[in-house]
């Protein structure tokens, strides 16, 4: 007889979860609650039981996924870390760098894993890239490139409220801010410009973020929330003196049509290769360290500096200044 | 009609290969060049200098700046290392010659003025040589934008990234060139958006940093820069000398634009047949495409002619000039910086 399956809870039934769920159904056995819309995600991808209440959820799971939106990403994990579970958290793991670090202190001191979702380390684009750094193939790292282009997001509002998301520097460019950091090393300087259109119908955001790294490397991080109609796209091109590594993924396309009746796009999350699913890559890591394995490639203290990056780059959109990150924020180093 | 005199000063700029060539290739045009302090480096007619290289495309040469100017051109062509275009713009002003002088305008903001006052005290027209606005793909561009179909413009990336240049080793002595990669290769994509949008920059931050070819060149070699500009467009522009030198091609230059109703990618030097050496695995890459620099050179030959003055004009290589200025400062001291701008131009 082969051993209970974990059982996972999975908070929230927005965007992201629809990309969770089918995934954790592969992993154990899932639970799912939300103050909405828990009934049709169940119903999308038929699996999952649906519970009513947070407390139901934590009371009948070893191990909580946030997928809540980013506002409530703190308390939510702070009670899952009280029920003493190990946690998934979506990326960013908090608004504020006080909420992210007192996170990472709590899950360290009752001894639980806590992982931010830093889905793009699982993108095998991306993973081709961190492998070329590491074995040395491109040699000391100069001058970095990431770029990340896709829909606004329309189908909740709360992403357009700065208050409640962060904006799209610490929603969406705050990936190609890890991903920086984690091939191009710890963050000395931060500067950050933005331009908005906030249209009722058609809004756009766009910022562009510079990095110095301790190393001396330079990066630039590109967001763009741009018109419906936008497929999404990423763009990656990295130098040092052994080399150079770029990915397009416009172009890099292995499937290519021109039908009469086109099948409609999504803008808001990127199309990944089922038979190669990051999320599930990601997601399994996860569980997979949780039940004794091989400790992941993105900790607590990733999303915590994670965060940090985002809101230095907020800092600078404010002050309209480059910002130096205090030694104390170099999570890691 | 009688032909035309163009006198090319100096030979110090690899462009000016290219533009003696066009030159002589047009019917009407009477070409000769001088580069008194040019020393060949080699056997190719990219190393060749002086007369060796104007006997090799077949054109005329003086011995001097003075021989050439006292053959009264009516226009010339200044392809000097960046710091000393302002003595040719002055000298070739002085003789009553129109002016295309080649970019940077200048490596300080006091020089750029001073060539603008020189040329307008003599009457003469004094273009730069920003040769990429002239690509058909940017004249495409700049029709959809005026049209609408990118609806208000938000966000501009760019990159102008190529190898460390090494025929031309003035390039890497920041007394010549008036720096590094952030002055050789900001102002290409500078302009295009100047040419574009026409609005003012306001601030820079630019980040630097010379890993890339340490132990060849003197100033920074990698060079990341971001604009805001009145009109509320950020740009973002790699300027890095990140081509790696076993590059089949010498780099490229890229630019996407987006906007609330679409976005456009353009790859001004990107087309090209593909394939691989058998012998060595080597990629080959067989680029085509239109030279930007004929329509260049046609431009500033149809504005003497015609004695309009042509764009890019010397206010376009001031503001492309303010940027670099610019960020020159921020990588020096870690702050954003706000450009100068053009005092109102002199009365003539």
């Amino acid at each position: 007889m082969s051993p209970p399956r974990i059982r996972i809870g999975l908070v929230g039934a927005g965007g992201i979860a629809r990309a969770h769920l089918p995934n954790l159904l592969r992993l154990g056995e899932v639970v799912v609650h939300s103050t909405a819309g828990a009934p049709a995600l169940v119903a999308a991808f038929g699996g999952g039981e649906v519970v009513d209440s947070l407390e139901d959820l934590l009371e009948r799971v070893d191990v909580v996924d946030v997928a809540v939106p980013t506002f409530a990403h703190a308390e939510i994990v702070r009670a899952a870390l009280a029920a003493g579970k190990p946690v998934i958290s979506e990326k960013p793991l908090a608004l504020t760098d006080e909420d992210a670090a007192d996170l990472a202190a709590r899950a360290e001191a009752a001894r639980l894993p806590l992982y931010p979702a830093h889905v793009v380390r699982y993108f095998p684009e991306y993973v081709r890239l961190k492998e070329a750094v590491d074995a040395g193939t491109l040699g000391d790292l100069a001058v970095l490139r990431f770029s990340r282009s896709g829909a606004f997001p329309m189908h909740t509002p709360w992403f357009a409220d700065h208050a409640l998301s962060g904006g799209i520097v610490m929603d969406q460019m705050i990936h190609d801010l890890d991903m920086a950091r984690w091939i191009a090393g710890e963050v000395v300087r931060v500067s950050a410009v933005t331009a908005r259109v906030p249209d009722d119908r058609d809004p756009v955001e766009a910022a562009h973020v510079l990095l110095t790294h301790a190393s001396g490397a330079i990066s630039h991080v590109a967001g763009l929330w741009g018109p419906q109609h936008l497929p999404f796209t990423t763009e990656y091109s990295v130098t040092g003196t052994g080399g150079t590594l770029a990915h397009s993924s416009a172009a890099e396309q292995n499937y290519r049509s021109e039908l009469a009746a086109a099948v409609a796009a999504d803008g808001f999350l990127p199309a990944v290769d089922p038979a190669e699913d990051p999320y599930f890559a990601e997601l399994h890591e996860f569980v997979d360290a949780i039940q004794g394995g091989p400790t992941p490639r993105v900790s607590a203290a990733d999303g915590v500096a994670a965060v940090a990056l985002a809101n230095a780059a907020r800092r600078s959109l404010e002050t309209g200044q480059p910002v130096e990150l205090p030694s104390f924020s170099r999570v890691g180093a | 009609m009688s032909a035309l005199r163009i006198g090319v000063l100096s030979f110090a700029h690899v462009h000016a290969v290219g533009y003696l060539a066009s030159l002589a290739a047009m019917p009407d045009v009477e070409v000769r060049g001088s580069d008194p302090d040019g020393t060949s480096t080699g056997r190719s007619v990219d190393e060749l200098r002086g007369r060796a290289l104007a006997d090799a495309l077949g054109v005329g040469y003086a011995d001097t700046y003075e021989e050439l100017l006292a053959w009264r051109p009516d226009a010339v062509v200044i392809t000097s290392e960046n710091a000393r275009h302002r003595e040719l713009v002055e000298l070739a002003a002085g003789a009553g010659a129109h002016i295309l002088c080649e970019k940077p305008l200048a490596t300080s903001w006091e020089d750029g003025l001073a060539m603008r006052d020189a040329a307008a005290s003599a009457g003469v027209l004094l273009m730069v040589a920003f040769p990429v606005r002239f690509a058909s793909v940017f004249q495409r561009l700049r029709a959809e934008h005026a049209a609408g179909a990118l609806g208000r413009l938000v966000s501009v990336r760019g990159a102008n990234n190529g190898m460390l240049p090494t025929a031309r080793d003035w390039f890497t002595d920041p007394a010549l060139a008036g720096g590094g990669a952030l002055v050789d290769h900001i102002v290409h994509i500078a302009d295009l958006l100047d040419g574009l949008m026409g609005s003012e920059p306001l601030t820079v931050t630019a980040v630097a940093n010379r890993v890339l070819h340490a132990g060849r060149a003197a100033s920074e070699t990698a060079g990341l820069v971001t604009i805001t500009y009145a009109n509320g467009v950020i740009a973002a522009i790699d300027c890095s000398w990140s081509r790696p030198d076993t590059s089949p091609v010498w780099g490229g230059l890229t630019l996407s634009l987006a906007g609330t109703s679409g976005t456009v990618e353009i790859d001004f030097f990107g087309q090209a047949a593909r394939g691989i050496v058998a012998g060595t695995g080597r990629p080959l890459e067989a680029r085509y495409g239109p030279d930007f620099d004929d329509a260049l050179l046609a431009t500033f030959v149809d504005a003497v002619r015609t004695g309009t003055q042509p764009q890019p004009d010397v206010h376009v290589g001031l503001r492309t000039l303010s940027i670099v200025l610019a960020a020159q400062e921020s990588a020096r001291t870690g702050r954003t910086v706000h450009v100068l701008r053009e005092e109102a131009a002199p009365a003539p």
